[in-house]
């Protein structure tokens, strides 16, 4: 199946300068319709409200709720827990990415990372395009 | 009144009693045993008042030496002056950094969105939007001073406090978790980017993903990573 490239996109980490990277690299990759979020708890709040995120790429370290905390939020959200997540963050400890990929992340990208990489992870969790 | 005075002064009551010419042999042993008992007394608390002595003696010079030592650590050069002007050139690095960030990022859209239509127009607004971004790149040099500033400050406390911990025997106390928001931050946010790159490679973290390897052999993988 077709990936719809006009799916809205969440971003969720709580540096501007990075929200703004991801957008411009998405915007390369082709998709437009990005939406943004400064910690866990807004993006929560944005996906109740929201009207479906296709994918949704999130940082770890925010307060008050981190990545990972949404990330569980996420998958244990009826409506919410199929939602495609991306971890993307420059903690890299094994404990740290075993402990996302148990909990349901889809992909981990580690910080600092190009635009290649972020083309690969997205490919690998919602269809090539 | 000292143990040593007191003392003298029951025995010379002692003496007047016995100078009074008292018939009694039960009371002249009365007070025979009662002169042995101050003579006894004057001894334990003359020996207890030379203790005292000698431990507010030490404890004294303990403080004193304590206050020398706070001296030399120069608190209130590092609260007023130091720390302050760390903290101020480290605000700046930041500030610095974001600034030139958002030059580069600006510049780089600008470029991006370019219509090429003239070759000669468009050549002329890359090369002055990429001046731009080499210009911004001067950022690096005068955040590389600040941050230089603020290693010294932390190398300048670093030593005095080692020195007044090795000086004093200072013994860490136990760590004071009762900040609920430091303890959350502990608990959920983790370290970082770590020195010298990442601990886990995204090569492996993409063959756990891929499912070419187990959380055990990431685990394995990494420890090897520090090996290599």
């Amino acid at each position: 199946m077709a990936v719809d490239m006009a799916m809205p996109i969440l971003v969720v980490d709580d540096y501007k300068t990075m929200i703004r990277i991801i957008r411009n690299l998405l915007k390369q990759l082709g998709f437009d319709n990005v939406e943004e979020a400064a910690d866990g708890e807004e993006a929560y709040q944005k996906m109740q409200d929201g009207p479906g995120y296709g994918l949704v790429i999130s940082d770890w370290n925010m307060e008050p709720m981190t990545g990972y905390e949404l990330l569980k939020q996420v998958r244990g959200d009826e409506k919410l827990k199929g939602t495609p997540f991306i971890m993307i963050t420059a903690e890299s400890k094994t404990e740290n990415v075993i402990a996302a990929k148990r909990a349901g992340v889809n992909n981990y990208i580690v910080k600092p990372f190009n635009a290649a990489t972020l083309k690969m992870k997205i490919a690998s969790v919602i269809g090539d395009f | 009144m000292p143990a040593t005075d007191v003392a003298a002064k029951i025995r010379r009551a002692l003496d007047d009693i016995k100078a009074a010419d008292l018939d009694d042999p039960r009371l002249m042993e009365v007070l025979s045993l009662a002169e042995n008992l101050v003579d006894s007394m004057k001894l334990f608390f003359g020996s207890l008042d030379n203790s005292i002595h000698s431990e507010f003696l030490h404890i004294g010079q303990y403080i004193a030496r304590t206050r020398d030592e706070i001296a030399a650590l120069r608190p209130n050069d590092i609260r007023e002056s130091r720390l302050p002007t760390a903290g101020a050139e480290l605000e700046a690095v930041v500030n610095d950094t974001e600034t030139a960030t958002e030059t580069i990022m600006t510049l780089a859209e600008d470029i991006m969105a370019l219509e090429p239509d003239n070759l000669e127009n468009y050549k002329a607004q890359v090369d002055e939007k990429m001046m731009g971004m080499i210009e911004a790149c001067s950022f690096q040099d005068i955040t590389g001073q600040r941050v230089s500033k603020v290693v010294s400050t932390l190398t300048h406390i670093e030593e005095r406090v080692a020195r007044f911990s090795s000086v004093m025997g200072v013994l860490d106390a136990e760590e004071d978790d009762s900040d609920e928001k430091e303890q959350w931050r502990q608990e959920n946010l983790l370290n970082g980017p770590q020195i010298n790159g990442p601990a886990t490679g995204q090569n492996a973290i993409d063959a756990l993903f891929d499912g070419d390897i187990s959380d055990e052999e990431l685990g394995q993988d990494a420890i090897d990573n520090m090996f290599d």
